[in-house]
């Protein structure tokens, strides 16, 4: 490497001996994983990969399709490294989940919406502005369930209520799916408070709902009835109760509960006053791993804690910037997550061994929790 | 077997094949044979032009050819020697200063006048005009400053300072520092008729009233005008009267309406510089193509890598501390390492079908300024447009946690689609750059319109240093690495339609960098895209460590300018005053913290 072409080079030439490091106190990233190693490399932005119940492939979300702005569901083979689109490429899509038992391919998707094109390219002439949106994300009463069959690949529409139907998961069985939705402010009477409301966000109508995976839009039950943000849901390793994220009325604290399937026994897991969420149960069930931007408005972190939230939890991720929606692999060796340690704001899809019994240790050795 | 199946194929084999916890150290590899090899004291460093530089350019001829590997179609050898300038030094420089009244005084030495490297030879005697700071910033920028308004220098000797205005404030500075480097000075007499240009460190500046030594200079010609550097002495001489300190003080409030002066004083210069010109040699073989390639797009697929070091390290690009001066800088990471990658690349290509033929390009003289891999594109060995892409290889042995750089992505939209499979078997901790504006061979490829790729384990503190030794190679992991970039050649060989170039635009700051004369102590990490700099490490009781600050620590802002990147960092550094404390922000554990720091001067 040469030296004179670059400024790089001249700050390069001042380097010299480095000096001892103090070590920092407590637990650091490497104690809980090791190898890490960046899985999505193409689009502006990817997240939110769930595995397949042997451990082989992930789906995920990302922005890479030709002409869409928006996210699109892939299916990434790590036998092979190719990734393969399951959505059907036009409209938004978002959270995706594999059938554990079938294979099947759950997501949210807004296809079927006609403007689903005109959006499309809006977006992308706003991008080509040089402008840009803060994350925000527009609750798209269009966005609804659908699941891609493994078998002979048809696409079925699960929901047909009006209103954000999405961020579902199925249950270990694959006989169940929990979601969030907000078609309870469309479905009634809003008073004007209401609708103000839903017109500045929307997501505040949210609420955690459970059906039969093989149904097809009716016998959705209703499980949380709080004002605020109740949104993705998923099952514990055992199938008996069902993890989610609650925000305040505000929308700006957000918290881990669980709860059982019929929405009894809601427990607070989680009290950091700080925006705590995407939780995911490692299959061992003793613990649960979420994301918290405990420690600054824009530098989430991965956070464990154990499964009932007696202690406080223990910090996960040290890098700056984004990291978050942390997914164990189904053997409990691996933890998948998204992050944007490798460059800019936007997130990518990282891979690391995840070292079991240093976490439950780690978590053992936790003072109680500290509730505000 | 079809593509894809054999593909797949290899990655699986990649995946098997790693396992990172096997003790490496004691294993021998090809990896670890090549860089003890071309690492060892017996090529003194591998500088081009020299003895140590033809040993190692033996050795990789003959790995190369023990692999099938031949000579370019219509060559004998793979040699390819070129000249290029090594170096330059004074060849007598004198100025003889005829002041009003009184007698001509003659100097010389180094200590009194030495020529900028990229001066013209000549003997002119003229008139002295004092232009202040010689800065002319283009008329294109929203601030006008000219340090020529209402001087006539046809003709005639410029008297400049060096730098630009010291108590300037911060945004004029930002602009002047733009135009103060030495050649751009130079250029701006030469442009107003000037016949010479004599440039004095004014007092009130760092390095104040010694001349500037002779730097680096590839070029192979002057630059159209005499110029020297002075020392405060014989600027006095010419100023008679007036004091320098005097005239540099009124100078550096940065107002652009300062004027300068006749001196009436009469200097005659000499400028002689010395350009010593060498031979290097590129050595440049290939792997035919398997089948056919006619009617193949682009039929070519290179790869390469350069093989020389700074000898001993008197060539000045040498970080040598004290102790290490005059030992061989033998370069095991930069780069026998990524000689090494290139050659393990060839010979696992040489096993396998290849659609397109394999270009091996081992290039000399890149320490001073990629003049080797450029020679080649300019002799048209293989036409750049003959290139589906290039694959470089710089300091890829110092592998830590998995990280791996790999820069010039924006190149192709290919890459990253392409990238995102072959590391789902090779598994590094990717850190993707768009920017091909690189200090390596990529730069040169690039520039050439080739689909490009530069992979690099990034910097360390053995960084141009003799201590860059074999036994720190990460020999396991560098193999990791040259088997991915295997994988990518292969996807490119395989792929009928090659991947597509495309422009990356080459940022202001890149382009525009002078030297910088602050010095901070902070050890950039280079692999990191985090936004603002991480530090890699500090050094030992410099202003950043006494500022408390320490590696992993990421800088954010400085003196107010705030920092997205490392050029940005740079820019800033540009901007501080030596001696004056700066405020830094920086992030620790993902806690914003300050701090303050005070620059001291680099020499």
């Amino acid at each position: 490497m040469i030296r004179q072409l670059t400024p790089l080079a001249a700050a390069l030439a001042l380097a010299a001996v480095v000096d001892g490091q103090t070590p920092p106190q407590g637990p650091v990233e490497r104690d809980f994983l090791s190898r890490v190693r960046r899985l999505t490399v193409e689009g502006r932005r990817a997240g939110e990969g769930y595995w397949a119940a042997n451990g082989q492939s992930l789906v995920f979300q990302s922005e890479r399709e030709p002409g869409n702005p928006f996210y699109q569901i892939y299916r990434l083979d790590l036998s092979t490294g190719t990734s393969i689109r399951i959505s059907p490429g036009t409209g938004k899509t978002t959270c995706a989940f594999i059938n554990p038992a079938t294979d099947d391919v759950l997501f949210a998707s807004t296809h079927h919406d006609q403007r689903s094109k005109q959006l499309q390219d809006e977006e992308l002439k706003f991008r080509a502005s040089g402008q840009e949106r803060r994350y925000a994300w527009d609750y798209d009463p269009e966005m609804e369930l659908y699941v891609r069959s493994a078998k002979g690949g048809t696409l079925r529409r699960l929901t047909n209520a009006r209103g954000y139907d999405a961020e579902a998961s199925y249950s270990p069985d694959g006989q169940w799916i929990v979601f969030s939705s907000t078609r309870d402010a469309y479905a009634r009477e809003l008073s004007a408070a209401e609708r103000k409301q839903l017109e500045v966000d929307p997501s505040y109508f949210g609420e955690i709902y459970l059906m039969r995976a093989d149904a097809d839009g009716s016998g959705v039950k209703r499980l949380t009835s709080v004002p605020g943000y109740d949104g993705g849901p998923f099952f514990s390793p055992d199938g008996k109760r069902i993890i989610w994220r609650r925000f305040d009325e505000a929308g700006l604290i957000a918290d881990v509960w669980t709860m059982n399937l019929d929405g009894s026994d809601a427990r607070q897991i989680t009290s950091f006053g700080a925006m705590s969420w995407a939780p995911y149960f490692h299959p061992s069930g003793e613990y649960i791993l979420f994301a918290s931007n405990k420690l600054g408005f824009e530098n989430f972190e991965v956070f464990m804690v154990d499964a009932e939230g007696r202690k406080e939890p223990v910090r996960v991720t040290f890098s700056d910037g984004f990291d978050g929606l942390p997914v164990p692999s189904p053997d409990g060796a691996q933890l998948a997550w998204t992050s944007s340690r490798g460059g800019g704001r936007e997130g990518q899809i990282f891979l690391a061994q995840w070292n079991h019994e240093r976490a439950r240790a780690a978590i053992a050795a936790a003072p109680p929790r500290r509730r505000s | 077997m079809s593509t894809s199946t054999r593909y797949a194929a290899a990655v699986i084999a990649t995946v098997a094949l790693w396992s990172p916890s096997a003790p490496a150290q004691n294993r021998s590899s090809a990896a670890r044979d090549h860089v003890q090899t071309l690492a060892s004291s017996a090529f003194e460093g591998r500088e081009a032009g020299t003895a140590g530089e033809r040993r190692a350019g033996d050795y990789i001829a003959n790995q190369l050819a023990r692999i099938g590997a031949r000579p370019l179609p219509g060559r004998t050898s793979m040699f390819a020697p070129f000249a290029f300038t090594a170096g330059s030094r004074d060849g007598g420089s004198r100025v003889t200063v005829t002041a009003t009244p009184g007698p001509p005084r003659a100097f010389e030495g180094a200590g009194d006048v030495l020529p900028l490297s990229f001066s013209d030879d000549g003997d002119i005697s003229a008139e002295v005009v004092f232009a202040g700071y010689g800065i002319v910033v283009p008329e294109s920028q929203s601030f006008g400053y000219d340090s020529y308004a209402g001087l006539d220098v046809k003709d005639k000797v410029a008297l400049v300072l060096r730098y630009f205005p010291e108590d300037a404030d911060q945004a004029t500075r930002a602009i002047l520092a733009r135009y103060s480097d030495l050649r751009y000075k130079a250029l701006a007499a030469r442009q107003r008729g000037a016949r010479g240009m004599l440039v004095v460190t004014g007092p009130a500046s760092p390095n104040a009233g010694t001349t500037i030594p002779m730097t680096f200079d590839t070029a192979l010609a002057g630059s159209g005008i005499s110029a020297a550097s002075i020392s405060a002495r014989v600027a006095q001489a010419i100023l008679g009267e007036r004091s320098l300190q005097e005239l540099q003080k009124a100078l550096d409030g940065g107002n652009p309406h300062v004027a300068g002066l006749a001196t009436g004083s009469t200097a005659q210069l000499k400028t002689a510089v010395i350009r010593e010109k060498h031979e290097g040699r590129n050595v440049v073989a290939y792997l035919p193509a398997t089948a056919p390639v006619a009617g193949v797009e682009r039929p070519w697929v290179a790869i390469g890598a350069h093989y020389d070091h700074l000898g001993r390290g008197t060539g000045g690009n040498s970080l040598a501390t004290r102790e290490q001066a005059g030992q061989p800088h033998v370069g095991a990471d930069d780069n026998a390492s990524g000689t090494a990658a290139v050659l393990l690349i060839a010979e696992e290509l040489s096993k396998r079908p290849r659609p397109r033929h394999l270009l091996i390009g081992l290039w000399s003289a890149e320490e001073i300024g990629l003049i080797g891999s450029a020679q080649f594109l300019a002799s048209g060995g293989v036409a750049a447009t003959d290139l589906a892409a290039y694959l470089n290889f710089d300091m890829v042995g110092r592998m830590a946690e998995n990280r791996l750089a790999v820069q010039a992505t924006g190149t192709s939209p290919t890459w990253a689609s392409l990238l995102e499979q072959v590391n789902v078997a090779a598994g590094f901790d990717l850190a993707v750059q768009p920017d091909p504006y690189q200090p390596t061979d990529v730069a040169s490829f690039n520039q050439a319109g080739v689909p490009s790729l530069s992979f690099t384990t990034g910097a360390h503190t053995d960084y141009h240093k003799p201590s860059d030794t074999a036994d720190k190679i990460n020999y396991e992991d560098l193999e990791r690495v040259a088997r991915m970039a295997a994988a990518i050649v292969s996807r490119v060989a395989d792929t009928p339609q090659p991947p597509t170039f495309a422009k990356v635009e080459q940022s202001q700051q890149t382009a525009n960098r002078t030297g910088l004369r602050v010095f901070t102590g902070t050890v950039p990490d280079y692999t990191s895209t985090a936004k603002g700099l991480l530090l890699g490490g500090v050094v030992g009781g410099g202003p950043a460590d006494q500022a408390g600050l320490q590696k992993g620590d990421v800088i954010v802002e400085i003196a107010g300018q705030s920092i997205a990147n490392i050029y940005d960092y740079t820019y800033a550094l540009e901007l501080l005053k030596i001696g004056q404390p700066a405020s830094v922000t920086y992030v620790r554990n993902g806690e914003r913290r300050q701090t303050t720091l005070t620059p001291s001067a680099r020499r």
